[in-house]
């Protein structure tokens, strides 16, 4: 008895091992490239952007890794990059509050636009971005973005707002929701009219502190993630809320009554830039991979992963007119509106300010 | 003479010693180092997002000075100590019943108390959520009882919410520890009292309470030190402007990057609780002897 159960356990034993072997055989064949990969391409950057989706066509194509690294803030994909002195990552996808501090740190390199092909692409208004663009000079590709927008119920919200003022609306007291991040500092400074929202004097963080106080009582919840914010529209306790398009796509694939306006003038958005280590040993590749994520293909697959707008012309076609529109990829009037996220000189104080907001 | 005394007695502390080892290191690697990196980041300050490792108590001055952090530290505190109050008024009942009353289905009875911990903490939070919800269960049978004409929001996202939560969340942390007490407190004793006229309540008061003491500061520590360090529940069903502690510490290691800041929070925090701890074990020696 005892034998057979072993003879059974060693059949059982050998099978699996050799279904695991034969499994990894054929993933190393199917995906072994023309010819043999001595480079790899590190990056950080934020999850999604270097999705097997998308990246294996890359990788296929040139015959070279993409390793990524995910950073859960700009604050830790700064600290990161910086802590192996831009020798540990090739590429860097930065959002603006980061690109300036990377500049002044001296760890990114000028990026030459004649080596890419597709740069011409880019959206105008992206090309030559202050945030990205120091000393005259581009140091970042900007390939995706987002502006912060607001979404509304339209069953409870008959009307299409025009202005953030509907936050203060005491129609809706008790029933908005706002980012739990210390950027909004930023848009209610553009809301006070401030012309640099991301230059606050001492007075200025008082003004934007008063008015969130005055705000304070009519949020109902400070949302973290787009999921909770989706959840909380879901179950009734939001009617309004500052948030990313990516909310309202959600809830409208959902068949949720959603709306989703900018007011003109007063929005903040981000931008995400590829920006190559001054130390990257592996220039060529970094290169041909900021090219390839410009390429319709590369930005159709940032879109369906992340969910997050494209950057270029060849993105914008290659997703289709309907979906751009809904990512505000056509309306190249908005662009122009939007106040993109840059260095915050004083943060900490902005940290700390968001915290007293907080309690 | 000495010689044989020491060649009798030397294998003995080697072996102790050697015994002693592996602990040691365990307790070295996972332990005391983590807390000498903890004290020397919260000793060192953020200088235009650069750790400036020099000494200086900037970190520990923001604390203490910001009124609005030592309205954090105040109101979790309060909500930690309530919390355990609240817990201690449940399971004292509860655990004297199960201990003493409950025969043969105590096993079972001390099962159900124990079964919330198998499923995961955020499933716990998050049914919280749904049964005070806007179009959660409450609002939902209060509506259909006609008590309330359309639903209310004064259930969820407020102080109530967070701490009805965290009282559920850790009770069994508290219930038991007090039903071991209970069940090593003598009926006898209990026979006693009551056979040399004692009320009921002096009884309690001069007889139990003292006896299952222990126990229950055994699980105040528990729910106090879970509620002190937590910052789930609060982001989960708290008050907008409702953070504790331990939002305050993740916001500084997470989008701050201000890691001295946060290790001199979580220095705090640490304080907090063996200052109770301290206190809870002063009482708890005394109350047994």
């Amino acid at each position: 008895m005892r034998q057979t159960l072993w003879q059974h356990f060693r059949t059982a034993l050998l099978i699996s091992v050799l279904s695991i072997t034969s499994v990894f055989v054929s993933t190393f064949i199917s995906s072994a490239p023309a010819y043999a990969a001595d480079c790899t391409l590190t990056a950080i950057v934020w999850e999604g952007y270097t999705d097997p989706s998308f990246a294996q066509t890359f990788e296929k194509e040139t015959g070279c890794t993409v390793k990524a690294t995910y950073a859960g803030s700009s604050d830790e994909m700064f600290a990161k990059f910086r802590a192996g002195r831009g020798r540990t990552y090739d590429i860097v996808s930065a959002s603006g509050d980061i690109t300036e501090r990377l500049y002044k740190a001296g760890l990114v390199r000028a990026i030459d636009t004649d080596k890419l092909n597709n740069y011409n692409s880019v959206f105008e208004s992206f090309q030559g971005g202050k945030w990205n663009t120091f000393d005259g000079k581009p140091y970042g590709v900007t390939f995706a973005w987002g502006p912060n927008v607001l979404v509304y119920n339209t069953d409870e919200v008959k009307s299409a707002p025009t202005s953030w003022d509907v936050l203060f609306d005491p129609a809706y007291a008790g029933k908005i929701s706002l980012p739990d991040n210390p950027m909004t500092i930023a848009d209610v400074a553009l809301w006070l009219g401030k012309s640099d929202p991301y230059d606050l004097t001492d007075a200025d963080l008082a003004e934007v502190k008063a008015k969130l106080l005055e705000l304070r009582p009519s949020v109902r919840k400070f949302w973290t993630t787009a999921g909770e914010l989706a959840n909380l529209f879901q179950s009734g306790e939001v009617v309004l809320a500052h948030a990313w398009p990516l909310t309202y796509t959600q809830l409208s694939n959902e068949g949720f009554p959603i709306g989703s306006v900018g007011p003109r003038g007063k929005l903040t958005g981000w931008t995400d830039s590829w920006m190559i280590s001054k130390n990257s040993r592996n220039e060529d590749i970094a290169y041909k991979w900021i090219d390839f994520i410009l390429s319709g293909e590369g930005q159709k697959g940032v879109i369906e992963v992340t969910g997050y707008s494209g950057a270029t012309t060849l993105g914008a076609e290659a997703v289709g007119s309907e979906r751009a529109h809904e990512l505000f990829m056509d309306d190249l009037s908005l662009h122009s509106q939007i106040n993109m996220w840059q260095s915050v000189k004083n943060y900490d104080q902005w940290v700390q300010l968001w915290n007293e907001i907080r309690s | 003479m000495t010689v044989s005394t020491t060649q009798r007695r030397s294998p003995l502390p080697i072996g102790l010693y050697a015994s002693l080892l592996p602990p040691l290191i365990w307790m070295s690697l996972l332990y005391f180092a983590p807390i000498a990196l903890l004290v020397s980041y919260s000793i060192w300050r953020l200088e235009a997002f650069d750790i400036v490792k020099e000494f200086s108590l900037t970190n520990f001055q923001v604390i203490f000075t910001n009124p609005a952090y030592r309205t954090v530290i105040l109101r979790t505190l309060g909500t930690a100590l309530g919390v355990t109050v609240i817990d201690i008024l449940i399971a004292l009942p509860l655990g004297y019943f199960i201990a003493k009353f409950s025969g043969r289905y105590r096993s079972l009875l001390t099962l159900l108390v124990i079964l919330p911990l198998w499923s995961s903490y955020l499933v716990r939070v998050f049914a919280w959520k749904i049964i005070l919800g806007y179009n959660g269960i409450l609002n939902t049978a209060l509506l259909s009882l006609g008590i309330l004409k359309e639903p209310s929001q004064v259930f969820l996202y407020n102080q109530f919410s967070t701490m009805l939560t965290f009282v559920h969340v850790w009770l069994p942390f508290m219930v038991l520890p007090i039903i071991t007490a209970f069940e090593r407190l003598p009926n006898n004793l209990l026979e006693a009292s009551a056979d040399l006229n004692a009320r009921p309540w002096t009884t309690f008061r001069r007889v139990t309470l003292p006896l299952v003491a222990p126990g229950v500061l055994a699980g105040s520590i528990n729910v106090f030190a879970l509620t002190m360090g937590d910052f789930i529940t609060p982001s989960l069903v708290g008050s907008p402007s409702g953070i504790m502690l331990g939002n305050v510490i993740s916001s500084q290691f997470g989008v701050a990057y201000n890691w001295p800041l946060g290790a001199a929070f979580a220095l705090v925090v640490m304080l907090l609780v063996f200052s109770g701890l301290a206190i809870a074990l002063k009482q708890g020696a005394l109350e047994s002897l």
